[in-house]
Formats: structure tokens, C-alpha cells, sequence
């Protein structure tokens, strides 16, 4: 038997944003065992909207993640929401969708130059992140804000896109529609791109279900399975239909993800082109009641699981968010082992790993 | 290789994607972009609307000294105060703050009492 | 109110989850609430294919033990050492122990998410 090395990989390692340390055990250049240790950005975030009033902990929630904080500040609004229950104003529940959309496009442009800078590919990195940076332009002119759009409310959404930018949003959606199809292209017939994802990280069907994982990572593994199939918000008018890749490798996930952004630019304009015109919020009555209520969503990662619980008072009794990266750590457990050295990085961040989402 | 030559090319004739920034100007923020807050003095009466909604805490209240302390450290802008004030005396800029190397306080003594009177 | 909650003791916990995993079920997290005296726990499972979701919902006392599913699916092995270390729920046999340190630090303070727990300066602050 080969001599066992035991080796850390992160907290601090080139293809992690964000700090998790993996100890992983080798045999020669094969993983053997993998050890999770969390909790390099703990907040305590949860017990934060305890002792904050309602309404102030939107912003709390969407500091909780930078990438996906769109989506993090409406699913609290919704949980919120359902604890009365209120009913968004139809026009605030297309603005929820397109924003959230317009959020996922950025996150998987993101992931996309990520996964390309992870095996080595720079200039992929820098096409991607040149057209992500388009989109974070467009939240930046609907929203306020590039990153932390602070865009939802309890009741509604704050702000109205008007024609203008309406008429801008569509031209430049289509650009970035554009580009990004010729960069996928690359990624997914590129033979070097293939070399350093097929086959690797395979995780299968059952294995998905078993381990709970959410998201692209377990689409990638063939389980047709999306929040936004719900049909909440307006994603019931819009003829979803989720994206779905049978193999299970680091290819499917990629796969999944590729097809997926150009869905979310596809559902943003379909959003805009049935968009009714009103109110865009409602004021909520009082406070919360004392009552309990739970909130799915889909956010670029997987599935984002919000729990509330009312008392009556101005302040939450519990908030409970469980992120999709909370999900998908223990399928590293199965797809490491046995894999090679160099294709660690490529597996870890198959997942889109967030780090501080898990930890709150 | 081959299927990024299109890109590489385009690249090569396409000129510049980035501004070549100490010799240009920045982009001007969007119209209604959020920057900084500003406080109007002269229209601010003391309510404190803006001090309890604070996610923050960024803004503090003192009646007896007729003070509004505001900490631009603190603050998120969210916009939650400019929303809140019903004298329109807190205005959202789209301009962003400079950097600084110490956190900056501001201490206003708001008149909107006094000329209401 | 949440649909598709099931009310179980202490004991049926296990027999329970089975059901679950014999059922293709996915696992979606687990919800642990502080009501003064008792801990309530509220696991929920997401049936595959699909976006049905159910619930098992039990009370247990505050020194009371509670087996580790850990044995059926894997992926509760970090709800179940948060919800040991923010609640001091008492799980036994989880098959990656974390000691009580996977979110916390060794001079965190104890149990932070009990009620009377320890909340470092109002909220806002």
C-alpha cells in the first residue's frame, strides 16, 4: 500500500472565493478520504433577525451571499408575506421574476469564467466576466445598485422599470445573449474543456437524491427538479421548463449551467414582453402574525429554503435559511474519493461552492 | 483552439472592452443609481422617521442638543431613510463617496423646526 | 401553516425517516425552534420527482438524547451538528461529529440561538 499524505486544500486556495478547508487524504496523487471543515464565516446572521425588526432584515438577508442577495431580499419578502398571507400586485411579481433572473444570468456568467479560470483557461474567464459586467450595468440602472439591490419589500417591489429602460434592458439581453452562445461554444465543444470535465466528479441519479443535493448539481445528474416549477411568481405564465443532464460529471453541471443562462435571458424578455401594467406594492396590515410559513426559491446555486415563524410582535420568532451550498458539501464526500489531484479544484467548484451563504 | 479563433480575432480587431481610465473619465453613474445620502438642513424638523427605520443604525437623533448625527461608515444606502422622511430633507445622490482613510461623521443641526414656527 | 406535517415522538424518528428514503425522498433541512422549555424539530423532506414537500415534527425536552439519522442520509450530518451547537440539541452517534465547533469557535458563545441565549449588542448594532 502507498504511504497516506494527509493535505489541506483551502481555506485560502486559488479557486475558492471563499474559505472552506477540505482535508483530504491521498494515496499517491488519488483521493482517498475527504474531511469538510466549515465555519470560517459565520455571522450568526439568524439570530441577527431575531432581535431586528421585520422590515430591516431584507437587508440583512441580502448581505448574506454577494452573488445571489437578489434573490436572498425577495425570498424573504415572500416567506414574510405568507405568514399573513399578503398577495403581491401582479406587475411586482414580474419585476420580482425579471430581476431574479437578471441576477441568475450574472451568477452563471460568473461561474462560467470561474470554472474556465480553474483549469486554466484565463481568456475565457476574462470573456465571460466582460459580458457579466453588461448585466451588472443593467442592475446597476434599474436597480440603484450593482451588487446588494436592496430591491424588494414586504408587499411589493420598491421600484418600476419604466419604457426606456425597458427598451435598453432588451437590447442589451440580446447582445449578451449573443456573445455568451458563441463563448458556450467553446466551452462545450473545446477539447481541452472536455478533457478536464467529462467523466470526473460523476455523481449518479440516485446518489443525487440520496445526498440531497439542490440545483444545477443535481439536474446535472438527470432529477427534473426546479422551485421554479412551483410556478410561483410569474414563472407559471412563462411556460418554464427546467433543464435537464443525465451523465452527473463536471461536463453536465457545465452543460446544465450554459443552458440555463441562456434560459434566464430568454425568460427575462419573455417577462418583459407580458409584463401588466399597476401597482407595484401593497402595504402590509400591522405586524406578522404569530404563525408559520416556508418559502422556496431557485436561486443560481440551487434551492434556497427560507422558514419564518410570527409572534405577533415586530420581530421575527425564528428565521430559518437553509442555502443550496448547505446541500451540496456532503456530495463532495462521494464525488473526491478516487478522483486525481489536478481535477480537485475542478469537482469543488463544479458545485458553485458559497461559502459564506452556508454559514450565515 | 480552433473554435475560440473567432473570439481571438475579434478581439485582436475589436479595439478597447475597458475605458483606459487615468487618461479617460469614469463612467457617470446611472440617473438613479444610489451613491450617497445627503441631508438638507433646512427642511429636517427632528422627527427621527429616518433614524428608527435604519437598518443600519447610521443615523442618530438629538432632540435636546438639535442634532442629527450621521455616520457615512454605517451606512448601506438603501434609500429606506430618503423613503421615510416626510419633508423630503434626505436626498439620494447617484454620485458615490471617495475613498477615505478616516470614517467620516456628520453632524447636522437641522432649522425645519425653527422656520416651521 | 405549512401543509403535509406529521406530528411523531421521540422514538418513531427513525422508523420514520426510513419511510422516507425508502421512498426516493430527498432530504430539504431540518428546522430546530427554542419554545421555552422544549426544543421543536421539524425535518423536511422534498418528494422526488416533484416539489411536494413533508414534514416530521417532534418535541423533545432540553437534556433529552435523540438519535442521529445520519445513518439513513448522509447529508443531515450538518443540520444535525448546527442545530447540536446552536441549540445544545443532544444528538447522538452523528457520523461526522464536529465536537460542538463546525460554525462556532472555541470562545463562541454557548448555544447562541436559545432564546436566553447569549446575543452580542441589540439589532441594527
Amino acid at each position: 500500500m502507498a504511504p497516506r499524505t494527509v493535505a489541506p486544500f483551502g481555506p485560502q486556495h486559488p479557486v475558492l472565493p471563499e474559505p472552506i478547508q477540505l482535508k483530504i487524504t491521498y494515496e499517491d496523487e488519488k483521493v482517498v478520504d475527504v474531511v469538510p471543515a466549515i465555519g470560517y464565516g459565520h455571522r450568526g446572521i439568524e439570530k441577527a433577525c431575531e432581535l431586528n425588526e421585520y422590515p430591516k432584515n431584507i437587508y440583512l438577508c441580502e448581505r448574506i451571499c454577494g452573488i445571489c442577495s437578489c434573490i436572498h431580499g425577495i425570498s424573504y419578502c415572500e416567506v414574510v408575506e405568507r405568514l399573513w398571507p399578503i398577495d403581491v400586485p401582479p406587475r411586482a411579481k414580474y419585476l420580482r421574476t425579471i430581476w431574479s433572473e437578471m441576477s441568475r444570468t450574472h451568477s452563471h456568467l460568473l461561474w462560467l469564467g470561474l470554472l474556465a479560470d480553474a483549469f486554466g483557461f484565463e481568456s475565457m474567464f476574462m470573456q465571460f466576466w466582460r459580458i457579466r459586467e453588461k448585466v451588472l450595468d443593467l442592475l446597476e440602472m434599474t436597480t440603484g445598485q450593482r451588487v446588494t439591490q436592496s430591491i424588494s419589500v414586504v408587499g411589493g417591489v420598491r421600484r418600476d422599470i419604466d419604457d426606456e429602460q425597458k427598451k435598453k434592458c432588451i437590447e442589451v439581453l440580446r447582445e449578451v445573449r449573443k456573445e455568451s452562445e458563441a463563448l458556450i461554444n467553446v466551452l462545450a465543444n473545446d477539447y481541452t474543456v472536455k478533457a478536464r470535465t467529462v467523466g470526473k466528479g460523476v455523481l449518479t441519479k440516485e446518489q443525487a437524491i440520496a445526498l440531497g443535493c439542490a440545483g444545477p448539481h443535481l439536474r446535472a445528474s438527470g432529477v427534473k427538479e426546479d422551485c421554479r416549477m412551483q410556478g410561483l411568481q410569474a414563472y407559471g405564465d412563462l411556460g418554464f421548463e427546467p433543464i435537464v443532464e443525465k451523465d452527473g460529471d463536471c461536463y453536465a453541471r457545465t452543460l446544465v449551467r450554459c443552458r440555463e443562462l441562456l434560459q434566464a435571458i430568454d425568460l427575462q424578455l419573455e417577462a418583459f414582453s407580458k409584463m401588466p401594467e399597476g401597482e407595484i406594492a401593497v402595504r402590509p396590515k400591522g405586524n406578522p402574525p404569530a404563525n408559520e410559513a416556508v418559502y422556496r426559491a431557485e436561486q443560481p446555486r440551487g434551492e434556497v429554503f427560507y422558514y419564518a415563524k410570527g409572534n405577533g410582535t415586530r420581530n421575527l420568532e425564528r428565521l430559518r435559511v437553509r442555502t443550496p451550498t448547505y446541500a451540496n458539501i456532503p456530495s463532495l464526500l462521494v464525488m473526491l474519493p478516487g478522483c486525481e489531484l489536478p481535477d480537485v479544484p475542478v469537482i469543488v467548484l463544479s458545485i458553485d461552492p458559497c461559502i459564506s451563504c452556508t454559514e450565515r | 483552439m480552433p473554435l475560440m479563433l473567432p473570439t481571438v480575432i475579434r478581439n485582436f480587431f475589436g479595439g478597447y472592452a475597458t475605458r483606459l481610465y487615468p487618461f479617460k473619465d469614469v463612467r457617470e453613474p446611472f440617473v438613479r443609481a444610489r451613491g450617497h445620502i445627503e441631508f438638507d438642513e433646512n427642511k429636517c424638523i427632528l422627527c427621527g422617521n429616518c433614524a428608527r427605520r435604519c437598518p443600519a443604525a447610521a443615523i442618530e437623533i438629538n432632540k435636546e442638543k438639535n442634532e442629527l448625527v450621521f455616520n457615512a461608515a454605517h451606512c448601506i444606502i438603501c434609500e429606506v431613510c430618503a423613503e421615510a422622511c416626510n419633508k423630503d430633507a434626505i436626498r439620494v445622490e447617484p454620485k458615490w463617496r471617495a475613498p477615505f482613510y478616516s470614517k467620516p461623521v456628520e453632524v447636522h443641526h437641522p432649522k425645519g423646526k425653527e422656520k416651521a414656527s | 401553516m405549512i401543509e403535509n406535517i406529521k406530528e411523531i415522538k421521540k422514538d418513531e424518528l427513525l422508523a420514520e425517516v426510513k419511510k422516507f428514503a425508502d421512498a426516493k425522498a430527498r432530504f430539504v433541512t431540518a428546522v430546530c425552534n427554542d419554545l421555552g422549555d422544549k426544543l421543536e424539530v421539524t425535518y423536511f423532506f422534498n418528494m422526488s420527482p416533484g416539489m411536494e414537500m413533508h414534514g416530521l415534527r417532534m418535541t423533545v425536552g432540553k437534556d433529552e438524547e435523540v438519535p442521529s439519522t445520519t445513518g439513513i442520509f448522509l447529508t443531515t450530518v450538518l443540520i444535525e451538528n448546527e442545530m447540536k451547537e446552536m441549540f445544545g440539541l443532544k444528538v447522538k452517534d452523528i457520523a461526522i461529529d464536529f465536537g460542538g465547533h463546525m460554525l462556532l469557535a472555541q470562545d463562541s458563545p454557548v448555544t447562541p440561538m436559545l432564546k436566553t441565549g447569549a446575543a452580542g449588542g441589540k439589532g441594527g448594532e
